[in-house]
């Protein structure tokens, strides 16, 4: 469909409708955010830039990355607002179909987690469980733009 | 910090405004307050915590602060903040929303140049820059940016008004088989699907 993206990771492809997914994120974009008082701590990008990740790593941590946000995230963000809700489970419906897709190739391929993938992940956590559970989804959450920036 | 008691109100719609990655923050006076205000600007690296002044926009008068330099690393998101003083007093400090320049930005049309046979036209687009500190400094074309850029050309036969569009990806266009001594309009917009931006059209 128009605004679909193929991802190559090595061996693995992933299709993710990043149109409907950025489209989806600009109309929550100032609410989700505005939630998040908290500046001086990224989820996602600090101290460790995903941009710094090496591609032969990208398979692995991008399957870690969506499988954070389908189990982590998106169900721990539930607000009293019907429009933003019905947005965040459209965008979770397209991370839990790419998740599954890159997931089954991820085992057939053996897509390689580098130390340095694992490095950063396991930031990702320690930032995530820094924070109480639902303050930590809805800040990833505000991240969302930061990993559709870096996966694109 | 030596900060006065506020009761000045606050300045008002603090935002970013940019155009190729120029990133220039802008504000309203406060409310009900004539002349004589003065600003103090202060902006933070998303993630990072600490507030960084700016000193070129300490004590100003006017209602806006060029942060370009600042917010240049377009894989960083921002904020930054204003503070009105009058008469010693203060308001509080008013923040942007999460500033993301690679989303926020805005795009110049591309530059449109035209060359023709008696049959055809030939057009080169050219995609802005984005912003640089100097002249000097080497030039990024918004294309290394946005990879996935496309151009979106009109061409209008001024006689019939009957007008096509073409959506390219790569910056030259030959249009053919057009009728000699006629006047046509070429006008184009850059696109670029995702993140989705859109240029207006050039004049």
């Amino acid at each position: 469909t128009a605004g679909n993206k193929i991802f190559h990771f090595g061996p693995c492809r992933v299709s993710m409708s990043m149109a409907e997914i950025r489209a989806g994120f600009s109309a929550i974009k100032a609410n989700i955010q505005s939630r998040d008082p908290i500046r001086s701590l990224s989820i996602l990008s600090h101290p460790h830039s995903l941009h710094k990740v090496k591609s032969s790593d990208r398979c692995c941590i991008t399957h870690q990355l969506l499988s954070f946000y389908v189990d982590k995230v998106f169900r721990h963000c539930r607000t009293e607002d019907s429009f933003v809700n019905r947005k965040i489970s459209s965008i979770a419906n397209s991370f839990l179909s790419a998740s599954r897709e890159l997931g089954q190739c991820r085992e057939q391929n053996n897509c390689v987690c580098g130390e340095e993938s694992t490095e950063k992940f396991k930031q990702i956590l320690a930032n995530y469980e820094g924070l109480d559970v639902t303050s930590a989804a809805m800040k990833s959450l505000g991240e969302l733009d930061i990993l559709l920036d870096w996966m694109e | 910090s030596g900060e006065l008691y506020c009761s000045l109100p606050n300045p008002r719609n603090v935002r970013f405004e940019s155009i190729n990655m120029k990133n220039v923050l802008h504000w309203s006076a406060p409310e009900g307050t004539g002349d004589g205000v003065l600003y103090k600007v202060k902006y933070a690296v998303y993630g990072v915590g600490k507030w960084i002044r700016k000193p070129e926009c300490r004590n100003i008068n006017r209602t806006w602060c060029d942060l370009s330099s600042e917010t240049s690393d377009y894989e960083e998101q921002y904020y930054a903040s204003v503070k009105a003083f009058l008469n010693g007093t203060c308001s509080d400090w008013m923040e942007t929303a999460r500033f993301n320049p690679l989303t926020d930005t805005k795009i110049d049309p591309p530059m449109v140049s035209v060359s023709s046979t008696d049959r055809s036209i030939s057009i080169m687009l050219t995609a802005p820059e984005k912003w640089k500190r100097s002249p000097e400094e080497e030039s990024i074309s918004l294309l290394q940016v946005y990879p996935g850029l496309q151009y979106n050309v009109s061409v209008l036969n001024k006689k019939t008004k009957k007008r096509w569009f073409f959506s390219i990806s790569n910056n030259t266009l030959v249009v053919p088989w057009l009728q000699p001594g006629t006047a046509y309009c070429v006008s184009a917009q850059i696109h670029v699907p995702t993140p989705l931006l859109d240029s207006d059209f050039s004049k």
